[in-house]
């Protein structure tokens, strides 16, 4: 530059900004919008990021989680894929995969898993009253017979309504005849004033003419991930007891997910306001501000009947009069009452919802299923049968934090050896016992499809249910083996080791190497033939875990058409700045700046004022995000947001590399769109200071 | 002996449209150091053109410009702006001071531009040229806050501090009023008496070339009357 100090730059750079104000101002102002949105953005999902991996990997994944190698699918926790079957295969030496992970320095625990959509099979509500009913004709209480009896007439004349209404509308109703002929009779007082001679006859008409003319019940959809439970309990940060207890040690178990255990269990109207309150307290939202907690308080009142037919007489009674207390001038019967009841608005909520609890709630079961019972689930095990086994609810629990997002609580929990039975892999103990079986009974060289063929015939489509059920040839072979384990509950905790796992989750001690830790896992499964490969956590959670990618293509798309049209912005001022200062440019070229000292002059202006407006853009964005850091970002009761968030609301905090990474993104574009006019300004020719402008 | 400025030959041709205007046809003159020179003429003489040829801001079409013995023609940009830089200096009819830098930053900018100087030494050099043009007191001015006769002055202390051997002034009393303007001139003279320092103005003021030790008048971009050491009153 021949001597030409940066000082001079600098300073004529500043006096021209300061000179040019307004286009200083416009231009700085794009700028500083520029930088604020790439800062506050970069940080947001940053932010999100490490809340969301906090979410994911404490609650659900860990940090890696290790696959097998013949897998055909992609492990997913989330989105569309949960539902359908994944081809993992499995990793058949779970103790050696452990043992050679765990020694990996970066390891802090190795836990197995499996994952399967199962369904919790619960007998509908009739079933369940006249085995109340069967117990107490056994135990000959007079008293609670006579309520039973009461509330099993009532649930039958229900039903009868029920029936006879679908009668005017099918299209075949002679059809219903025969069961509304026998509803008709099981409602009828005669019936009831005849049941104490015959008990056992009584019900065996009930059992076998009336309750199948109930509505089954579809079961309960049951996600569950099994795992060692305990050393899930202790790795996993989010997991708590909720209700209950903690499955012991060496017991197989089920644990519901407490939010999913709300959400499917508890009875649709109680539910329902539950719902409704969450939303007035937790989000401060009002029903006559809210469409979508209209609709829910609409579609409560669909479930009237999950309450009136659990109402024994005398509680149906007692209800309907208190609820003609609570709303007089309501005509018509319970039904109508109970209608009325539901219709709540921002006034009347707080003291219906009091009402329900009080009055209602403790004359209804408001649980399908308790903590204690034993559920029967049911899945489809991976050699093509219905697979069943009954476990004992031990409790609920809760992912902290999390609790209020559907997404995070899709899971429940299982243990690992329930899982084996239910999935339906062979063991290799399995397998010895099931041959040696099979050379006994001389089927020694048949498969399983061959099985298939012998039994029903080549072909023939294999009804699950049945199979599940009578010839489960499988099932019956395995049951057989290994009956003394399926007789009882309990197992040796050192079983979780030994035998087949789905998946495992790999916790670390310091997340910030997972890469690193991950390239140790593949060397060592290449190295002691393992045949596992290791996932992070954004990969196998999904759908979700590509939603940060996703959010940060769609910010980066954002910021890319904004720098555009900065680009072009800045440019045109910059051309129309130049063109106002060819005087002044031609006069510097005549009396001795050379065409470099213009072009540098000119990109310094920019470069000062990019960093001016990028000073100003990010202070804004880290006073935004340090603001809401302490604030907080409410996740306002949205699912996915919670989840996201890792909580109800995010606590940004600022993320001192997008400064950087902002201010280095605004000066380059910045210099980018000034290089054509700091061009055009540089080839301005001296002569043009001689030529007079006045 | 040879001049300051050699001048022979020129002619200086500019495309306007398909047509192309001759605005110096053969014009050769020498000035030796230290002359006290008018060029003038009317408008479109081709005076301008003249005085940007010897001010190398552009080069003939033919012939030769020496300034100190150099030949412009054969001089990239980059060599004649270093010419520029340490043998001429300029003053414009408009002024063309830097409006974003005040007085004593207009005058520093081509020292700054040179390099070489300390800082004391490049003040030192400032304040003695807006001494010696009487504005001493206007140090931190801007442009914008000075009268038309203070602008040029400072133009006068920017085009001498960097001691050049040649100045070149276009029309330097077109936008003054006479009095600012016959003022202005002997300030010219009077620094051209001692230091010695070439003048070279072109202008069509009498009052101008009245002052003028040289007056070369053009017409048509020839030279017409080249009145060495004559006073040429009968324009």
């Amino acid at each position: 530059m021949g001597g030409i100090s940066f000082g001079l730059l600098l300073r004529i750079a500043l006096r021209s900004l300061v000179g040019h104000r307004i286009k200083g101002l416009i231009v700085g102002a794009i700028l500083a919008f520029g930088t604020f949105l790439v800062v506050l953005g970069t940080t947001l999902l940053d932010n999100v990021e490490r809340a969301m991996e906090e979410s994911i990997t404490g609650s659900l994944t860990g940090h890696l989680q290790l696959v097998s190698t013949e897998a055909d699918d992609e492990l997913a926790f989330f989105g569309p894929a949960v539902a359908s079957d994944q081809d993992l295969a499995s990793i058949a030496d779970y103790a050696r995969v452990k043992e050679a992970v765990l020694a990996i320095d970066n390891v802090q625990a190795v836990i197995p898993m499996g994952r399967q959509v199962a369904q919790g099979v619960v007998g509908n509500e009739l079933d369940q009253r006249l085995e109340e009913l069967r117990a107490a004709v056994r135990e000959e209480d007079g008293e609670k017979i006579a309520d039973l009896s009461a509330r099993v007439q009532r649930m039958v004349r229900l039903l009868l309504v029920e029936k006879e209404n679908t009668r005017e509308i099918v299209a075949n109703p002679e059809e219903l005849d025969e069961g509304i002929a026998h509803l008709r009779r099981a409602s009828s007082d005669e019936f009831w004033a005849a049941f104490p001679a015959d008990p056992i006859g009584s019900l065996e008409f009930l059992d076998t003419k009336v309750a199948p003319l109930s509505s089954t019940d579809p079961g309960i959809f049951l996600p569950y991930v099994a795992t060692d439970l305990h050393a899930y309990a202790e790795h996993f940060p989010h997991f708590e007891i909720a209700d209950g207890e903690m499955v012991p040690r060496g017991r197989k178990g089920f644990l519901f997910n407490k939010t999913y255990f709300e959400e499917t269990a508890k009875n649709k109207v109680a539910r329902t306001l539950d719902t409704v309150k969450e939303a007035i307290e937790l989000d401060g939202k009002t029903i006559a501000g809210d469409p979508l907690l209209q609709e829910k308080i609409a579609t409560g009142t669909k479930y009237i009947r999950h309450v009136t037919e659990q109402l024994g007489p005398k509680d149906a009674a007692h209800v309907e009069a208190k609820l003609r207390e609570l709303l007089p001038g309501t005509e018509g019967g319970l039904q109508e009452l109970l209608v009325a009841f539901l219709q709540v608005d921002d006034a009347t909520f707080a003291e219906r919802y009091r009402f329900f609890y009080d009055v209602i709630a403790p004359r209804i079961r408001l649980y399908r299923i308790n903590v204690g019972d034993v559920v029967t689930i049911r899945a489809l095990s991976q050699d093509g049968y219905m697979r069943a086994v009954n476990l004992k609810v031990y409790g609920t629990f809760r992912l902290k934090g999390l609790e209020r997002s559907a997404l995070a609580s899709i899971y429940n929990l299982m243990d690992l050896m329930s899982f084996r039975d239910l999935y339906g892999l062979m063991t290799p103990e399995k397998r010895r016992e099931i041959d040696a079986l099979r050379a006994e009974v001389g089927v020694a060289d048949l498969d399983r499809g061959d099985v298939e063929d012998a039994l029903f015939g080549g072909g023939a489509e294999v009804d699950t249910e049945l199979a599940s059920g009578a010839v489960d040839v499988d099932a019956a072979l395995a049951a057989a083996g290994a009956e003394l384990a399926k007789a009882t509950d309990t197992f040796d905790p050192a079983d979780l080791e030994r035998g087949m796992t789905l998946h495992a989750a790999v916790v670390l001690k310091d997340p910030a190497r997972l890469a690193e830790t991950m390239a140790a896992i593949e060397q060592a499964s290449r190295e002691q033939e393992l045949g596992v490969r290791p996932f992070t956590w954004q990969q196998v959670a999904g759908i979700v875990g590509q939603f940060v990618l996703v959010m940060r293509v769609v910010l980066y798309v954002a910021i890319g058409i904004l720098f555009a049209v900065a680009l072009v912005i800045i440019n045109n001022s910059m051309v129309m700045a130049t063109m106002d200062r060819v005087g002044e440019i031609g006069t510097m070229r005549a009396i001795g700046a050379r065409r470099r000292f213009v072009l540098a002059l000119f990109l310094l202006e920019t470069v000062v004022l990019a960093l001016l407006a990028g000073a100003v853009g990010s202070g804004l964005a880290v006073g935004l995000v340090a603001l809401l850091g302490k604030t907080g970002i409410p996740a306002a009761g949205n699912d996915a947001l919670i989840f996201l968030f890792g909580g109800p609301a995010l606590y940004p905090q600022v993320v001192w590399a997008n400064l950087l990474v902002g201010l280095l993104a605004i000066t380059s574009i910045s210099l980018v769109s000034t290089f054509y006019p700091a061009r055009i300004a540089a080839r301005i020719a001296p002569v043009v200071a001689m030529q007079s402008r006045e | 002996m040879a001049g300051i400025v050699e001048v022979h030959d020129v002619v200086k041709e500019y495309p306007l449209g398909s047509l192309t205007v001759q605005a110096l046809r053969g014009v050769s003159l020498t000035l030796e150091q230290g002359e006290f020179a008018a060029i003038a003429g009317t408008s479109g003489s081709g005076k301008t053109t003249l005085l940007n040829l010897i001010g190398c801001v552009d080069v003939p079409t033919r012939g030769t410009v020496r300034i100190d013995g150099q030949s412009t023609a054969s001089l990239n940009d980059a060599k004649l702006t270093e010419l520029r830089l340490r043998k001429l200096g300029f003053i414009f009819q408009t002024f063309n001071l830097i409006a974003v830098l005040d007085v004593f930053q207009n005058v520093e900018f081509p020292l700054l531009l040179q390099g070489g100087l300390s800082k004391a030494e490049r003040s030192a050099r400032v304040r003695e040229m807006v001494e010696k043009v009487g504005l001493t007191r206007q140090l931190r001015q801007r442009p914008s806050e000075l009268s038309g006769g203070q602008r040029q002055r400072v133009a006068i202390a920017r085009a001498l501090v960097t001691r050049p051997a040649i100045v070149l002034a276009d029309e330097p009393t077109a936008n003054l009023d006479s009095a600012t303007g016959t003022a202005i001139i002997e300030l010219m003279k009077q620094i051209n008496a001692d230091q010695g320092t070439t003048f070279i103005f072109s202008t069509h003021d009498p009052k101008v070339t009245d002052r003028a030790d040289r007056v070369i008048r053009l017409q048509d971009g020839l030279i017409v009357d080249d009145g060495r050491g004559v006073k040429a009153g009968a324009a």
